[in-house]
């Protein structure tokens, strides 16, 4: 029943958007109203059917209701019920009806917003989601479809993938994940829509940024999570190892990273927009890419859980909208252009270029080192590897170039400025550079590129909070409170510049947490009879003994590990193979205690039958959780950058008020 | 799958790691060094400098039966056998480069994460580098362009941009009634 049900609203979903999409098309070319209206009504109806089909898989998964097929693949009567809901995104199938879900989410809240608004795009956008949309709904009724009915349902089914299971972080990776990897398909339908126009107006810059913003916040939540995920799970201590899959979330948050700042050109001064309009449509196509690498199995990666034969059709969508974009692209990109201009090299206008330089620059060097294997192996038939010495030696420059623009971007004004305004704007953050450079030696950093990071950390630092704390202080010279002046400038009129400048401190310390975290750590491996400790660092490590634990879904061999700090104690911790019944190999779980100094990282290597012998690799790595942190604060910046303002709708085209990014802060 | 068999299977798994944890590091031999890559062209490393440059090298070399990780990252039995033989080529007074045409002999390009500058892998090298170039030329040519184009129309008339008719697009329409203060 559930299965039927199923492939009906899969089939529906479609039927509708696959007729939605020609409908809008037709309705943008004729730039009808009517046309127009009836393409909401199919990005709708879309909509509901993709949510309910997705509904009517949980229902199966929580019921177990095993004739269907894909809770037959994942689903078992033992596992814990959060698990079971999950279990959604634990296998090809699932995840895709689970990207079609997000997808449906996404159509119905843009269509929703934009009901009355953008007129001269909305067909087209709509057009263009419903296209993608039925490249989905076409995987999921074919090759990838998940609602099989099975003739003879088995009474218990295996259960998900136990790396699923294993770790609460790998429930929340997926989703957003997805969140940030499929809203990239709402501004891809506005750009597309601008392209097809040959015109981009002022009043729906807004709207692109917003919608780019949204996915990218996502976007590099799932990317931390991810590296997290990594580090808490894995056991080698790393969080990023350049693997393709890990590659294939950064490339499009690079793009769309771009994008985000050549739009703020492009909204201040008229000119870049075919450039953003590029850098959109790349980002999308390096989803597309991404989901490529991942579900195609074409890539040796820890984490492609799934291999299967969607490759092939998901190879050919990438290959239509490459060619499409880049045909849009060159028949339609002068008519985007410059309506502005821009009055200097050395100018926040001409950072923005070296910033998109950059940016593209990263991009590209991770797409070679990630695909130059595969190209290698399918011209020559020779296998070859690109890895972490390959990235690391070729990124952190780029890495390092990219904290040295964070500082003087946001220093230098608009415009042309004089030489003594220069001057005025770039030497004093040079105190906040020597300062954290000094400190870092102090402590201990004594590698070069870790050294010059902190030197332009610092510099950045100071000057993203200087520039934070700017409007506050003029606010106050003009009589205002502290609190008003602060409400005002900050979550008022100057909201996106806050938010902008929340953001960069948070990528500054990401960038410094890990430049010192990956260059500074200390390791030993260790073999412990029971009752026998061991020093790092300032710690000192005893192993009390092992316990084995039954638990509902596995068994987990458990090593109790005291540590103490200075004598005294601090926890007991326990790293754990868990052994699932589903899985030969024990999966290890690595124990982390944490602070905000650095973690002292315990990870079982081997342990021997009797529990009396444990092999343990133990780490000490500064600085790893302020990676996290910095990351939450950077979404936190994103968040607040795309709370409406109660005149926003307004503000991007009234004359006499500029847009809140540069908001009349700044002085004159 | 039953409970008991659970057990048994996690029996194995212990069973298999103790194997592992058995075998002593320090044993391991690498007897065909010699015939492979000759004489030992550097000095023996003993201490602290052995155990950071086996690291170093563990971190280059990939691990031949694992999912795209460096031997460093492995803990699988093979990565630490390769580990174990690094630090012994080591002590020999092996070194890096030694150490890595060791290994490709044994198990061919793909072992080296770091792909050698020569043949085709040069464009992997070479490439980042022609696009930064490439960059630079075209972001400069794009400023002074940009610096080149006619004076704008002042600010005003370039946000309100003539070619947004209200014909053309309603919301600016709504925009000019609000203005004008007909907030109908």
């Amino acid at each position: 029943m559930n299965a039927t049900l199923g492939r009906l609203l899969i089939l529906g979903s479609l039927l509708v958007s696959t007729t939605g999409a020609v409908l809008a098309y037709a309705a943008g070319a004729k730039r009808s109203r009517e046309g127009l209206r009836w393409a909401q009504r199919f990005a709708y109806a879309f909509s509901a059917m993709m949510i309910l089909a997705t509904l009517v898989m949980e229902v199966a998964l929580v019921t177990h209701d095993f004739s269907v097929s894909y809770v037959a693949q994942v689903g078992s009567l033992t596992t814990p019920l959060w698990v079971t809901i999950v279990s959604l995104w634990s296998s090809l199938e699932g995840s895709i009806l689970f990207w079609g879900f997000v997808l449906a989410l996404y159509i119905a809240v843009a269509t929703w917003l934009t009901r009355n608004q953008h007129e001269e795009y909305m067909a087209y956008s709509i057009g263009t989601w419903l296209a993608c949309a039925s490249f989905f709904s076409f995987l999921i009724a074919g090759p990838a479809n998940p609602f099989l009915s099975v003739p003879f349902p088995p009474v218990d089914g295996p259960g998900p993938n136990p790396l699923l299971q294993n770790h609460i972080l790998m429930v929340a990776h997926p989703p957003f994940l997805y969140l940030g990897y499929v809203g990239m398909t709402i501004p891809f339908g506005f750009a597309t829509a601008a392209l097809l126009r040959g015109r981009l107006g002022v009043a729906f810059i807004r709207p692109i940024r917003t919608a780019l913003m949204l996915p990218w916040i996502f976007l590099t939540i799932a990317i931390m999570l991810g590296g997290w995920w990594a580090y808490e799970v894995l056991g080698w201590g790393g969080y990023w190892a350049w693997d393709p899959v890990e590659n294939a979330s950064l490339l499009p948050w690079l793009t769309a990273t771009a994008a985000l700042h050549s739009g703020v050109v492009m909204e201040r001064r008229g000119v870049l927009k075919g450039w953003t309009i590029t850098l959109i449509q790349g980002s999308f196509l390096l989803t597309i890419l991404g989901t490529f690498m991942t579900r195609s199995g074409v890539f040796n990666s820890v984490h492609s859980f799934t291999q299967s034969s969607i490759g092939p059709t998901i190879l050919v969508f990438l290959a239509v909208i490459l060619l499409g974009s880049i045909a849009l692209l060159a028949a339609r990109i002068d008519s985007l252009e410059a309506e502005g201009r821009i009055e200097g090299a050395v100018s926040r206008e001409g950072m923005f270029l070296l910033n998109n330089l950059l940016f593209v620059l990263f991009t590209f060097t991770v797409l070679i080192g990630t695909v130059f294997p595969l190209v290698v192996e399918a011209l020559r038939g020779k296998q070859m590897s690109v890895g972490r010495p390959y990235f690391d030696s070729m990124v952190v420059p780029v890495g390092a170039a990219l904290v040295f623009l964070l500082g003087i971007g946001p220093a230098l004004p608009w415009g042309r400025a004089s030489r003594e305004q220069i001057k005025r704007s770039l030497l004093p953050p040079i105190i906040g550079g020597v300062v954290l450079l000094v400190l870092g030696y102090a402590l201990g950093a004594r590698n070069g590129w870790t050294l010059l990071t902190l030197a332009f950390g610092g510099y950045a630092a100071q000057v993203t909070l200087g520039e934070m704390w700017r409007p506050v202080v003029q606010r106050m010279k003009r009589g205002e409170s502290l609190m008003t002046a602060t409400v005002q400038a900050q979550f008022n009129r100057g909201r996106r510049r806050f938010a902008s400048y929340v953001i960069h401190a948070g990528a500054v310390i990401v960038i410094i947490a890990i430049a010192v975290s990956s260059t500074t750590r200390t390791q030993r491996e260790v073999s412990l009879a029971k009752g026998q400790s061991t020093t790092i660092g300032a710690y000192t490590v005893t192993f009390l003994g092992t316990d084995i634990r039954n638990e509902p879904h596995r068994v987990a061999t458990v090593a109790r590990v005291a540590i103490t700090k200075d004598g005294k104690p601090v926890e007991v911790v326990e790293p754990r193979m868990n052994q699932y019944a589903a899985m030969r190999e024990p999966i290890g779980t690595p124990a982390v205690h944490s602070t905000l100094a650095g973690d002292l990282y315990v990870s079982i290597m081997n342990l021997d039958g009797s529990g009396q012998n444990v092999g343990l690799l133990l780490l000490i790595t500064p600085m790893v959780s302020w990676i996290w942190i910095a990351v939450l604060l950077m979404g936190l910046g994103g968040i607040i950058s795309i709370i409406p303002h109660r005149q926003s709708s307004f503000a991007a085209a009234s004359a006499s008020e500029p847009s809140p990014a540069t908001v009349a802060e700044t002085p004159a | 799958m039953s409970r008991r068999m659970a057990v048994i299977l996690m029996l194995l798994g212990l069973a298999a790691i103790t194997a592992i944890a058995q075998q002593d590091p320090q044993g391991v031999k690498v007897p065909d060094a010699e015939q492979f890559v000759g004489k030992p062209k550097g000095t023996p490393l003993t201490g602290d400098d052995l155990t950071r440059k086996t690291q170093d090298i563990a971190a280059s070399l990939r691990c031949p039966v694992c999912q795209g990780l460096a031997i460093a990252d492995s803990p699988s039995e093979m990565a630490t056998n390769m580990k174990g033989q690094v630090r012994e080529l080591l002590a020999r007074g092996y070194t890096q480069e030694q150490i890595f045409s060791y290994f490709e002999r044994s198990y061919g390009q793909f072992v080296l994460l770091k792909p050698k500058f020569q043949g085709v892998n040069t464009l992997v090298w070479v490439l980042p580098v022609l696009a930064l170039a490439l960059g630079v030329i075209i972001v400069f040519a794009k400023i002074r362009n940009l610096e080149k184009a006619p004076e704008p129309k002042n600010a005003a008339a370039e946000s309100a941009a003539p070619a947004e008719t209200p014909e053309e697009d309603p919301y600016l329409a709504r925009v000019r009634k609000l203005v004008k203060g007909d907030n109908s």
